[in-house]
């Protein structure tokens, strides 16, 4: 058996290239974009410090982290949605990240309880509508409760409930308002409906654009995608032709999601760690993430890309602490399955 | 001297009926026998338990004195050294004719020419390079004949080897393997369900019926 | 692993489930599997019985393309299919470009549910009813066809009355494979936003954050999955379907002319256009417009990866599943039947709760029985390749369950008493004659592995891609316009094990030299 184990076990570490080398961070990720390499690349030449990435889906990651226990390689848990966030923080995989510096620029309700996480860059989940279908007065002051009136009847687009930004949505309705009254929003909510759920966030705003709905509800960046040019001609068309509204401006405000990061309690480098997430949040690096993702940057002095600012700035946010979409996600989902939310 | 001895020998499928009941037999070396029996009546269930590819449910087969298989010990159709032919030939598609003869032929320098011997002695040598899908059914046939003899059995078994060809290479092959069997002093089992064929081929007849040997006839 | 979830607790988000949601589910899974086992069937013995019987105009080139669709993964057709047929779709588009219609104005109907879906899973997957039909066509006799047409049948009716029953065994073989992939995808369903079983598991899991339920509904289907293979193999038993002749004769093609071979021609050109051609030139319009960059030297590296790894993983799947059926045919050990039958299961596993399942049971290894305090399996090839084979099996072992039993067990007695047994017997005179078989599982298992995604995400190393890896990172945030590059060279390495498989199966007609 002993022989064995040690055949194996070398044959494994010939196959596998074990992490021993000192100046590294392992991250594990489920936020792709094609300009990561080019990013991390700056940082290794900066820092000297190589990253090592794992990307896959979010659940399936922390599913990993968790067999993995304290064996595991990696640094830092980084995603693109708050929920799972909460969830590994839940199960206790983060430890508080020491760094004053990302304490003096990043707000209090972006970053995690316990500072275990911090937000990255943050998204907003917006009204696009038609202004030829849609009047002036219906979409002033538009919130999303008020989605539930009869007069939207026929009229809105939105994609199905397994989307996670669906999710957090309705996850920030219950925090604010409780399961049984998000639950009566939702029963009218659904049968206002232009069709039945489909397809991706653009999809709804290419709806919109065609004249299927008059409003939809997607992702504040999307639009910025499509306004590119990067995918298509067909969606820079649609996308001219719809506007932005930001919902709730008058009350708590417009619902914000957040791509964040953390730092794992069993993390081998966290020295590295910590000096990564200072690089993700230093000025340069924010404006070069967000002229590409379209999303919103975290520190005060950066802008965004000058297509979603253009849709206007400094709204209000939600304040409504992003901790809690996780908490509620599961009673988002069970409320949408009663509701008939498909 | 007794070559085959076969004692108390049952055998069942579903453990109710006996395919085989009581079945008490022996032959001796160099003898030709032939089985006969209406179809369904076991004869060739007894053939496969002879060469070990079913195993009796009870009694014991001995040969050349020792025992090849009884209720708790056996002896796999590879170790017993006897030759099988059926009724579908069963040739191995993917060999020539000369290397379906060399299969079972143990290591020996002489393999080619043994083979080549026992195909010139059915009249196939020049076939020797082609496929079994390639030739005839009564070439098919001498070639099974030839294979299953070239290892050199103790004992060679035929089911129903002739069924399948028309009547003039029947008795045609009849003549050849009979002088054949003779002159080699193979011991053989042949499964038949022609009385013709096997009163002329064979030294001695058995008749089988419902599973067991009759005395008939 | 999976399985082991039933025997947990059951949480409350069950009697949620029930309540709401459970119908559906399993109503609209039922639905997938009838419509795409109809279709499918349809599509693949039509194209196999035309080309096996026919000869005409084109058919050489169609009997090789028409295993084509293999290459594109189902949820690739799911994205240039919405791409193409959605209300302003490139297909709906032209339609009114042509003939100057207005906007309102949608010719072709909504593809977003479930006859869609059914028509992408038919479409990629029929090749596996195709491949076996084809061979077992093939392989019927032509006396039994010949008096067929003795008996006044006609051309259609000896398909349906006599050729089609009697690969019936083969065809279910095939079948099989297809419902398991069409109840084990994500991709597809998720896109055309069908709730299915296997959505459902991962809306559990990642939105309720309930791994446990999820598990527990990923072994329900399975427990179904199982169920249906069990019936299926009682009801086949007893027919015997292998031809007692050990020897063949070919059959004697017919050759049609004009029209006819025009139409017949037209029927098996239909699966390549919708199943390979469509996608592919959309998603090489979408690349050559958007995202050539990606053509570079990471992306040779992710294509040596996946290339390594399906072949290592092929080869391997198929030596197991070729030792495994031997011993069930030579030894008749109950327990590697049953290994057979619980491997194959795996196939019809969604890929992430396999790949989930399968960490568990590393870290169970790696904690239990290496004692070593690295991590071992997890994040290592080894562990990937293991998962492909899992996930592959059924792949591999279908092709040689169909492969045996075409082998005469007379075969197997005269080789016995010829003295060849056990290893010698399986080199001899089975692996010669499954040579086919073999490699067929080794393409199959290699093109499988190429498309291959959930398991790749969660088990690999550190900075290791493959294709599939690439194609996810930008179609998980719906930029299908960039992911479009690596979907066709996903594509396209698919197709090397393809087009070498059609080599093989026109070069190795049984037994005709």
């Amino acid at each position: 058996m002993n022989k064995f184990q040690k055949l194996i076990i070398t044959l494994t570490t010939i196959i596998f290239s074990a992490s021993a080398l000192a100046s590294e961070v392992n991250v594990y990720t489920s936020r792709h974009y094609d300009s990561d390499d080019a990013l991390y690349a700056e940082f290794t030449k900066k820092t000297g410090i190589k990253v090592n990435i794992i990307s896959g889906n979010g659940s399936a990651l922390i599913e990993r982290l968790r067999v993995e226990g304290k064996n595991s390689p990696a640094d830092i848990y980084f995603t693109v949605d708050a929920g799972n966030l909460w969830k590994v923080q839940k199960e206790g995989y983060f430890k508080a990240i020491n760094s004053e510096s990302i304490k003096s620029v990043v707000p209090e309700n972006l970053r995690g309880p316990n500072d275990e996480w911090v937000a990255i860059a943050k998204r907003a989940r917006v009204i696009y509508y038609n202004p030829k279908s849609v009047t002036k007065n219906e979409i002033n002051n538009l919130s999303y409760e008020d989605l539930a009136e009869p007069e939207w009847k026929g009229r809105i687009a939105i994609r199905s409930s397994s989307n996670m930004y669906n999710q957090s949505l309705v996850a920030s309705l219950i925090s604010n308002h409780g399961i049984e009254k998000t639950e009566n929003w939702a029963k009218k909510f659904v049968t206002n409906f232009a069709r039945n759920p489909q397809g991706s966030d653009r999809a709804q705003i290419v709806a919109v654009a065609n004249g299927e709905a008059d409003i939809a509800i997607a992702n504040s960046y999307y639009i910025g995608i499509m306004l590119s040019g990067k995918s298509g001609n067909d969606q820079l068309e649609a996308a001219k032709k719809v506007k932005m509204h930001f919902p709730n401006q008058d009350n708590r405000g417009t619902h914000i999601n957040i791509s964040g990061a953390g730092i794992l309690k069993n993390s081998p480098n966290s020295e590295n760690a910590i000096k990564f997430l200072e690089f993700l949040l230093s000025e340069d690096v924010q404006q070069y993430m967000v002229n590409i993702s379209f999303e919103y940057p975290i520190l005060d002095n950066v802008d965004p890309h000058a297509s979603i600012a253009s849709f206007g700035v400094g709204f209000k946010e939600d304040r409504t602490s992003v901790a809690d979409y996780g908490k509620y996600n599961p009673d988002a989902i069970r409320l949408m399955d009663r509701t008939g939310w498909k | 001297m007794t070559i085959l001895e076969i004692k108390n020998l049952h055998h069942t499928y579903d453990n109710e009926n006996y395919a085989l009941e009581d079945i008490n037999l022996s032959i001796n070396d160099g003898e030709i026998v032939s089985i006969l029996g209406p179809s369904g009546c076991g004869k060739t269930t007894l053939l496969r338990v002879i060469a070990g590819l079913e195993r009796q449910s009870k009694g014991t087969i001995k040969i050349n004195e020792q025992i090849i298989s009884n209720e708790k010990f056996m002896i796999p159709p590879e170790k017993r050294s006897i030759g099988l032919v059926v009724q579908d030939k069963a040739l191995f598609p993917h060999l020539n004719v000369i290397n379906n003869v060399i299969f079972g032929i143990q290591k020996n320098k002489e393999k080619y020419n043994l083979a080549k011997n026992y195909l010139d002695i059915f009249k196939v040598e020049e076939l020797a390079d082609k496929y079994p899908h390639e030739i005839s059914g009564g070439e098919q046939q001498r070639v099974a004949l030839a294979r299953a003899m070239a290892p050199h059995p103790n004992i060679l078994l035929l089911d129903e080897p002739f069924s399948a060809l028309d009547q003039s290479l029947k008795s045609e092959l009849h003549h050849e393997t009979k002088k054949i069997f003779k002159e080699k002093g193979l011991t053989v089992v042949i499964v038949s369900h022609d009385k013709d064929e096997a009163k002329f081929l064979s030294d001695r007849l058995i008749y089988i019926e419902d599973g067991k040997i009759s005395p008939q006839k | 692993m999976v399985l082991a979830s039933l025997l947990g607790d059951y949480s409350d988000n069950w009697a949620h489930l029930y309540d709401y949601v459970l119908v559906d589910y399993i109503s609209n899974t039922l639905y997938l599997i009838i419509g795409v086992s109809l279709l499918s069937l349809l599509i693949g013995t039509v194209t196999a019985w035309i080309v096996t019987t026919y000869d005409f105009f084109g058919k050489r080139f169609l009997e090789w393309a028409l295993i084509l669709p293999l290459a594109t993964p189902p949820y690739i057709l799911a994205y240039t299919f919405t791409g193409f047929f959605d209300a302003f779709g490139t297909a709906n588009n032209f339609i009114r470009d042509i003939f100057s219609l207005d906007q309102s104005f949608i010719f072709f109907p909504n593809i977003r549910n479930i006859y869609g879906a059914v028509i992408v899973f038919s479409f990629t997957l029929y090749p596996y009813i195709y491949l076996v039909s084809r061979s077992a066509f093939l392989n019927q006799s032509r006396s039994m066809l010949e008096a067929g047409r003795m008996l006044g049948l006609s051309q259609f009716e000896i398909f349906y009355k006599l050729s089609l029953p009697i690969i019936r065994p083969a065809v279910i073989g095939g079948l099989m494979l297809v419902i398991m992939e069409t109840i084990s995808d994500f991709g597809a369903v998720d896109h055309f936003a069908i709730q299915t079983f296997t959505t459902g598991v991962f809306r559990t899991w990642h939105g309720m954050y309930d791994l446990k339920t999820a598990m527990q509904l990923a072994s329900i289907l399975l427990i179904f999955v199982a169920t249906f293979v069990w019936i299926e193999k009682i009801s086949r038993k007893k027919a015997l379907y292998t031809s007692g002749t050990s020897t063949f004769k070919p059959t004697k093609k017919i050759k049609l002319l004009k029209y006819k071979a025009f139409i017949s021609f037209f029927i098996c050109f239909i699966p390549i256009l919708i199943g390979f051609i469509l996608p592919i030139t959309e998603l090489i319009i979408w690349a050559i417009s958007y995202n050539l960059s990606f053509f570079n030297e990471k992306f040779l590296l992710a294509a040596m990866n996946t290339i390594l790894l399906s072949i290592t993983a092929a080869v391997l799947c198929a030596s197991i599943a070729l030792i495994i059926n031997f011993s069930i045919r030579f030894k008749k050990y109950r327990f590697s039947n049953f290994l057979s039958s619980f491997l194959s299961l795996g196939y019809a596993v969604p890929g992430l709760i396999l790949a989930v399942g399968i960490v568990q049971l590393f870290a169970l290894i790696d904690q239990n029985i290496l004692f070593n305090s690295d991590i071992i399996l997890t994040g290592s090839i080894v562990g990937l390749i293991f998962a492909y084979i899992i996930k592959s099996y059924a792949l591999a072992n279908s092709t040689f369950e169909s492969g045996f039993q075409r082998i005469s067990t007379n075969l197997d007695d005269s080789a016995r008493t010829l003295k060849s047994s056990g290893w010698n017997l399986l080199s001899r005179v089975h692996l010669p004659l499954l040579k086919t078989s073999f490699l067929t599982s080794i393409l199959m298992v290699t093109s499988e592995v190429v498309k291959e995604l959930p398991a790749t995400l969660i088990l690999r190393p550190f900075n290791f891609d493959t294709l599939a890896v690439a194609t996810y990172i930008y179609a998980a945030e719906e930029r299908m316009f960039q992911a479009a590059a690596p979907a066709i060279a996903i594509m396209l390495v698919g197709l090397i094990p393809i087009i070498l498989l059609t080599k093989m199966i026109s070069s190795s007609r049984p037994m005709d030299k």
